[in-house]
């Protein structure tokens, strides 16, 4: 499956390594900002996250103007304005988000509202309504795991309506996007494990799907390859750091190659599952990956054998016979998913969850073949086939 | 002005080429969707007064339908009484070309950036599965094979021969009755 047609783009400068944060006051400086202002969640802050990014532009005598540490884990329409408001009053000019997967996403949406005007962040919904260039926009991610940094949506909920709003542009992506490990060393395990799992299932997915092109495919590849060196030594010795950074980096590379290539049917059962059942993004996509890759295995024999190379080294990878590599592809993600099992309860059935009920896949499977993600799955799915997988993920 | 020159009749060939199959799939759908029991459940799910459009950036040739209620379409021609709620935008008349005339997939088009899809995407996937469906009851089964990423199982070949011959029927009577209004 070649495409003889594809497009790649991705202009975010990535500022990854140790004391990475530390650059933040002269990357900001360059683009003439001088009033930053800080969007993110309580977490963030409990944690201690803020303080090296704070001490850090302090010490350059750029001052933080506001922080905004009251972002939700389902960021709505309400808080965009509100944060919105703040950063006028505070004549700020420009945007660091602090977080995971919604602080990032609030401050794309804040980031149109305070670039193009007014108070309903709802009118900008849907793609390409964005003609210009936004304020400055930093994002720090504190998972490793969403990509957020790297992709041109954002998914803000419409608390009014009950509809989640999609905003997609390329001028939603930050300048700049600052990997340090400082900000992943205090994840807990479940977390760690789930959000390096999301990363995992974002490089698999674009290696494997409709979408996928060369250049998506070189990040794909070293992605899967720095997951799998380093997130069970992660689990094992959460302070490494330099295991740290690598997942840190993994995630970033995943997310280059997904918002170029797209992911497939596991998001979409992700999608569903995280509507409905409530459950982490991360954790659905550890789940379902396996089932999935068996249910497209025919349609992506070729390529996900090649990714046993980056998987499991080059040694097995040269001892198992062409023919049989897709297939121990499939058993290797088993076997990661079985150590993370016995690490931090990471669940590899949707009973282990013990948040889904059997009568729910019926539901689950409806709602995931109307997902986005799913016109990018290699194999056609129908009702029944997404009930099959549910089935054989169910015990 | 020289692409014009070296190439009038192909451009001109493939925009009406667009424009007519078009009109075939406008007519198409609203057929369908009166003979096909799988095509009106999915549509069934739609909005009554959904509109959907197909068109191709940034001003050419389109195809409206509108769900009427009870997993019905009726065809609009290319003009759409309010604005869509879903439309798939093709960049180039080239690339539609391409979609129309079976050389590329719908599903590969989307993958390879030839299209846009504007509004709710659930009802965009929902659409391509109707459209997919259509396709392999117009087209004789070695084209649709090439269309759509999966030849459904349920279209047997009496099934498919009937239903075919009612739908294109049915295009048939519709086209005579728009000539003569
Ligand atoms: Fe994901």
């Amino acid at each position: 499956m070649t495409n003889t047609y594809y497009e790649f783009f991705c202009p975010v400068k990535v500022i990854a390594g140790k004391a990475a944060l530390e650059h933040i006051p002269y990357e900001l400086t360059g683009l003439a900002a001088k009033r930053p202002m800080i969007v993110t969640d309580k977490g963030v802050r409990a944690a201690g996250l803020l303080d090296p990014v704070i001490a850090a532009c302090e010490e350059s005598g750029l001052d933080i103007v506001s922080i905004y540490d009251d972002v939700p884990p389902d960021s709505s329409t309400g808080v965009v304005r509100a944060i919105a408001a703040i950063y006028r009053n505070e004549k700020c000019d420009s945007i660091i988000a602090v977080g995971g997967g919604s602080a990032i996403d609030t401050g794309k949406a804040v980031n149109i509202l305070v670039s193009e005007g007014g108070e309903d962040i709802a009118k900008y919904t849907g793609a390409g309504v964005l003609k210009r260039a936004l304020k400055p926009f930093f994002v720090v991610p504190t998972t490793a795991g969403t990509g957020s940094e790297v992709t041109s949506i954002a998914v803000i909920t419409d608390e009014a309506k009950g509809v989640k709003l999609p905003f997609t542009s390329s001028f939603l992506l930050p300048n700049a996007a600052i990997i340090d490990p400082r900000m992943t060393l205090t994840l807990p395990p479940h977390v760690t494990a789930a959000t390096a799992m999301d990363a995992m299932t974002h490089a698999i997915e674009s290696f494997t799907c409709m979408a996928k092109n060369p250049l998506s495919d070189a990040y794909a590849t070293a992605a899967v390859k720095k997951v799998s060196q380093s997130l069970l030594q992660v689990m094992d010795n959460p302070k490494d750091s330099l295991g740290r950074l690598e997942l840190a980096q993994a995630s970033t590379m995943a997310g280059i190659a997904f918002s170029n290539s797209m992911v497939g049917l596991v998001h979409s059962l992700g999608h569903a599952t995280g509507a409905i059942c409530h459950l982490p993004h991360g954790l659905c996509m550890s789940l379902y990956l396996p089932y999935v890759l068996e249910f497209n295995l025919e349609t992506i024999r070729e390529p996900l054998g090649e990714l046993l190379l980056y998987l499991e080294g080059p040694e097995v990878y040269a001892a198992t016979p062409a023919s049989r590599r897709a297939e121990a592809s499939i058993s290797a993600l088993r076997i990661l998913r079985d150590a993370l099992y016995k690490r931090c309860k990471l669940p590899r059935t949707l009973k282990e969850t013990g948040k889904v009920t059997e009568d729910q896949l019926d539901q689950i499977a409806g709602m995931a073949i109307n997902d986005g993600s799913i016109m990018f799955n290699p194999k056609e799915v129908s009702l029944k086939d997404a009930r099959a997988v549910l089935q054989r993920a169910w015990a | 002005m020289l692409a014009k020159r070296i190439q009038p009749m192909t451009s001109q060939a493939r925009r009406l080429y667009v424009e007519l199959m078009f009109q075939v799939m406008g007519r198409a759908l609203q057929a369908v969707s009166e003979v096909d029991r799988e095509v009106r459940e999915e549509a069934q799910a739609l909005p009554k007064g959904f509109l959907f459009e197909m068109m191709v950036m940034p001003d050419g040739a389109k195809l409206i339908v509108e769900h009427i209620g009870e997993g019905r379409f009726h065809y609009h021609g290319n003009s759409a009484p309010r604005p869509a709620d879903v439309s798939i935008k093709f960049k180039h008349v080239t690339h539609a070309f391409l979609v129309l005339s079976f050389q590329e997939k719908t599903s590969v088009a989307f993958a390879n950036d030839r299209m846009l899809v504007d509004g709710d995407v659930s009802y965009a996937v929902r659409m391509t599965r109707v459209l997919n469906r259509l396709e392999s009851f117009i087209l004789p089964r070695i084209i649709a094979k090439r269309a759509v990423k999966e030849y459904p199982e349920n279209l047997h070949l009496p099934e498919k021969l009937i239903s075919a011959a009612q739908i294109y029927l049915k295009i048939a009577t519709h086209f005579v009755q728009t000539a003569r209004a």
